[in-house]
């Protein structure tokens, strides 16, 4: 049985952080939401992994490699054009027979995955609260009748959860599958067409993890870091103080004074301290630090970036190579306190969140005293004046004195 | 000169071969052909352009193949001469890019060896001579068949006999492997792949390369095995299409804001108030030059002659402007003195000769290219990159402008070098090009403007265009810009020539194009005007945004912003190429390849 990933997308509703890597390659809880994936997949027993790539494939390469680290074996397809899910699933076709596919941006189970490869010709099922964000499912019994578009008003609140158990037989259906009319080949087509003559079964899922935007990284942190253990392999100086479940990497360096507060999880290489205060769902990358009057809470922070002295940096995303200025912060609540909107790509999108922080995209300099409003979408790459204030959406590259 | 892609691996290699090969189209597309082997070696060639191939092809089974897009230098376009060609028990399939300089000879020898000949072309005696080696080996066939071969060439071969290979060689003609996952290719160059893998390696000339589906090996000219190094490239292949614009041309017009941000990135420091480049180049051009030659042909060498004009400006060293192909023969060489070369793709074969001869004769060399890893960039002393993306239109528009700019940056570089222009000063030119962006966004908003002077010169038999100092280049420029996408006759002087004859060719219908600049030669130029309206043609003035005297001259005015000095010669540019684009558009051209024409000249 072999194991199809789908990691060839880029992520539009992801930006600024999909600039710089592919949607796949998002931290949660300091690994990429594919490495989750296929930590969950080989718990379920798969060990033969093909992934299709696409953009950006060189990160995915690069850090997965043939998959030696993790003792299972990754094949890669590149699919070329992203002409949609049944054009990147139609790419294994001479690799394999009997599959299982994962869309690799959302985050899947291990039981729910060992159910699925139980049963030959089955798709993931799960139950949401806001389904019209999705392809609703139309079920008899156990059998699946059709797979809907994403509809305004849906008729039950079942949906397409994005993981299937496929035969050789679903390639003859995604030859024939048509350009939807949103010019991609949807897998969704072809099931529906193969369903005509072939009975395909439904396997309700427990545990599903859909990240589509930015702030979702945040949801799903907070939900792995709920079930981490404790694991301490840096140094800790005397009179610091560790509550609760608290993950650090080697070579990381916890100085006096700091108080962190459990679920938390710290990278390899860090400086912690002396003097600041780590709040719960909290994930710190490699070789960051975290200085002097620093109190961060429910914040992803990747790799290599500096939260150095007196800043605060609440509900926020901060990608690679960043460095925040003495004194800088962000703000994370309306003072009406009402829910945040947020603008993304040029779109108003509601979050439905009352705090929200920043999404700063990778290699973001800020000066001394500036300040991050609310909700604000900064790209890669920007500078920040000392005691400017960024508010909005800002465009990659831009500057703002 | 053509395009050659090779494939082995999962996918149906038909549709692969069909899809690269309308990226490579800009190097040739004259006729195109594909050999697939399935269970058989099958081959299907066509006349015309890839879209015509695309529609007549039937399906040919088999997941390894060539393909071949091809621009004839010898033999005429037909379908027999279309690569690829096969050998005579129809086993072996060859593509070429190239001359094969000793074709006759080997022709003649293999012709009395009893092999007849289906084309005209010189990549059959490849065809016939790696057939003629072939005993069960096809790399020790091609290995020992290269040897026989005198001039340039990129080669993909197939054999029937060995369906899991796939191999390739260069000698003078540019040849990539690129490495995908399950499935490798070679081609000509970059965009071809871009969809497929951004992973390559470039070949060296006399190395030849076997391809597997999950394996590439190189060997040298003593087939020892090279360990070569795999190159990630940047760019998207998203970078490689047209982005919404109707024609490349237009978009790549429309590039330019950016693509002159990309050439100042890292160079001009408005800070530092400084011109940074690699140690490397700042060697070059601090150790005492008396001389600069620059070699380019087409529209690099109008670049060049506009770069000449501002490098004499700011250092007073003496340059000499030479076009490639005569200077590789005839120039002369002196060891104080700089050769620098200019090449859009770095594989213009004349360009090419000539930085080999001037380094074998010990000057420095440096180039100005577009294309990274290309032969210009690895047989000079240093290159500087234009960074302007893939230009994909022939007419080149885009790495004109940044030709010129990279040029200037390299006059301000030498300037400062040599104390010729104050801090002040260089920090003034530094300042003009950061505005640069905004101040041709200003021209480009003019677009609707010059469509309507456009629409007076659709239907002219010629077109003169008239310049004083750095714009008598750009006049040459603005002519070559409408003759070869518009296929109106148009010619460039300086505006003082033409008194000494042209003026014979004045009438009624020969509009002119004169640059005005409110320069030392304003006056001059005016009087010109005045001499032309004399003669009865129309004049179409290309003036400053505050010259309000001209409207008392001319009979169109397009404006360019006031106050650039020297940087005037980019906006000026912009309007040129536009202008040039809508009267083609107007005229119905294929303005993206337009007829007899290719892209990057790799022949000489």
């Amino acid at each position: 049985m072999k194991c199809v990933i789908l990691a060839a997308g880029e992520g539009k509703r992801m930006h600024p952080l999909t600039f710089t890597r592919p949607k796949v390659m998002l931290p949660i809880a300091n690994k990429p939401i594919m490495e989750w994936n296929l930590l969950n997949a080989k718990k379920a027993g798969l060990k033969e992994f093909i992934f299709v790539v696409g953009y950006k494939s060189e990160m995915v390469r690069n850090y997965f490699g043939k998959g030696e680290k993790w003792n299972v074996n990754i094949n890669y397809v590149n699919q070329g054009d992203a002409l949609g899910t049944a054009h990147a699933i139609g790419m294994v076709k001479k690799f394999t027979n009997k599959f299982i596919v994962l869309c690799g941006d959302t985050i899947f189970g291990s039981q729910d995955i060992k159910n699925i490869i139980k049963k030959e010709m089955s798709i993931g099922l799960v139950k949401v609260d806001s389904p019209e964000e999705y392809g609703i499912v139309e079920t008899k019994g156990k059998k699946i009748v059709k797979i809907y578009e994403k509809m305004p008003k849906p008729f039950s609140n079942i949906i397409n959860a994005g993981i299937y158990h496929f035969n050789n037989k679903i390639f003859n259906f995604i030859e024939k599958t048509k350009k939807s009319p949103r010019g991609e080949y949807e897998i969704t087509d072809s099931i529906n067409m193969m369903i005509k003559n072939n009975d395909i079964e439904g396997v309700l899922l427990k545990e599903w993890r859909d990240v589509a935007y930015p702030w979702h990284l945040l949801d799903a942190n907070e939900e792995i870091l709920d079930k981490i253990d404790k694991k301490i392999e840096g140094n800790v100086e005397k009179n610091t103080c560790l509550n609760g479940n608290i993950i650090i990497g080697k070579n990381s360096r916890i100085m006096a004074g700091s108080y962190i507060e459990g679920p938390v999880i710290i990278g390899s290489g860090c400086k912690i301290g002396p003097n600041c205060y780590i709040r719960p769902h909290t994930s710190i990358g490699n070789n960051c630090h975290i200085g002097n009057a620093c109190e961060i809470k429910n914040s992803i922070i990747m790799n290599n970036t500096n939260v150095p002295h007196h800043n605060y940096v609440g509900d926020s995303v901060i990608g690679q190579n960043c460095n925040l200025g003495s004194g800088t912060k962000i703000a994370n609540l309306r003072l009406d306190k009402k829910t945040i909107n947020i603008s993304l790509n040029g779109k108003k999108i509601d979050s439905k969140l009352r705090k929200l922080g920043v999404i700063m995209g990778d290699n973001v300099q800020t000066g001394i005293n500036s300040i991050i409003n609310v909700s604000s979408i900064i790209g890669n790459n920007v500078l920040i004046g000392p005691g400017a204030v960024a508010s909005g959406e800002i465009k990659p590259h831009s500057k703002i004195l | 000169m053509c395009g050659i892609i090779g494939y082995n691996g999962f996918r149906e290699a038909d549709k692969v071969l069909i899809d690269c090969l309308k990226r490579l189209e800009y190097r040739g597309y004259d006729s195109a052909g594909i050999g697939v082997i399935g269970k058989k070696l099958k081959i299907f060639k066509e006349v015309g352009e890839i879209s015509k191939l695309e529609k007549e092809i039937p399906t040919l089974d088999g997941d390894i193949g060539i393909g071949h897009t091809r621009w004839a230098t010898h033999g005429s376009v037909t379908r027999e001469n279309a690569h690829p060609h096969i050998s005579q028990n129809k086993k072996i399939a060859v593509i070429h890019n190239g001359i094969i300089e000793n074709f006759k000879e080997l022709k003649e020898e293999l012709e009395k060896k009893g092999i007849k000949f289906n084309s005209a072309t010189d990549t059959e005696v490849i065809t016939h001579l790696i057939s003629n080696y072939y005993k069960g080996d096809l790399e020790d066939a091609v290995y020992s068949a290269i040897k026989k071969l005198k001039g340039s060439y990129a080669i993909a071969v197939v054999c029937e006999d060995e369906p899991e290979k796939l191999v390739g060689a260069r000698n003078e003609s540019p040849l990539i492997i690129g490495v995908g996952d399950n499935e490798n290719f070679i081609a000509s160059d970059i965009p071809a792949l871009l969809r497929y893998t951004n992973r390559v390696i470039y070949l060296d000339d006399g190395e030849i390369c076997v391809v597997s589906k999950n394996s590439v090996r190189v060997l040298d000219e003593n087939k020892k095995e090279v360990n070569k190094k795999v190159n990630l490239i940047k760019w998207d292949f998203k970078d490689a299409e047209k982005s919404g614009f109707p024609h490349f041309m237009l978009k790549e017009i429309y590039d330019q804001p950016d693509s002159i941000t990309q050439v100042l990135r890292g160079r001009a420091s408005e800070i530092n108030r400084t011109i940074e480049f690699n140690e490397k180049i700042e060697n070059i051009l601090s150790n005492g030059l008396d001389s600069i030659h620059i070699v380019a042909c087409g529209t690099s060498y109008y670049s060049s002659l506009a770069g000449k004009y501002l490098i004499e400006k700011l250092t007073n060293i003496p340059v000499f402007v030479e076009l490639a192909s005569e200077y590789r023969y005839f120039g002369t060489r002196n060891e104080k003195s700089l050769i620098i070369g200019v090449t859009q793709s770095g594989e213009t074969a004349d360009t090419l000769a000539a930085l080999k001869e001037a380094r074998n004769s010990g000057c420095r060399t440096l180039v100005v290219t577009n294309t990274i890893g290309s032969t210009a960039t690895r047989i000079s002393d240093a290159y500087i990159l234009s960074q302007s993306g893939p230009e994909i239109c022939v007419a080149a528009t885009k790495t004109f402008t940044s030709q010129i700019l990279v040029l200037f940056l390299i006059a301000l570089k030498i300037a400062m070098i040599k104390n010729t222009i104050g801090t002040d000063e260089l920090y003034n030119y530094i300042l003009q090009l950061k505005e640069l962006p905004r101040e041709i966004r200003q021209v480009l908003d003019q677009n609707n403007e010059i469509l309507k002077v456009a629409k007076h010169l659709k239907n002219c038999r010629s077109v003169f265009f008239i310049g004083r100092g750095i714009n008598y280049p750009l006049s040459l420029e603005g002519a070559l810009k409408l003759k070869e996408i518009s296929y109106i006759h148009a010619e460039g002087f300086a505006a003082g020539e033409l008194k000494h004859g042209p003026f014979a060719l004045l009438t009624k219908f020969t509009p002119v194009v004169a640059i005005v600049t409110n320069d030392s030669t304003y006056d001059k130029i005016i009087a010109n005007i005045g001499e032309i309206k004399a003669r009865g043609p129309q004049v179409i003035a290309i003036a400053e945004d505050n010259d309000t005297e001209i409207d008392k001259h001319a009979d169109f005015i397009l404006r360019f912003p006031s106050n650039l000095d020297l940087l005037s010669c980019i906006p000026i540019t912009v309007i040129l190429q536009l202008l040039a684009y809508h009267v083609a558009n107007l005229r119905g051209c294929p303005i993206d390849k337009p007829r007899n024409l290719a892209k990057s000249v790799t022949v000489e």
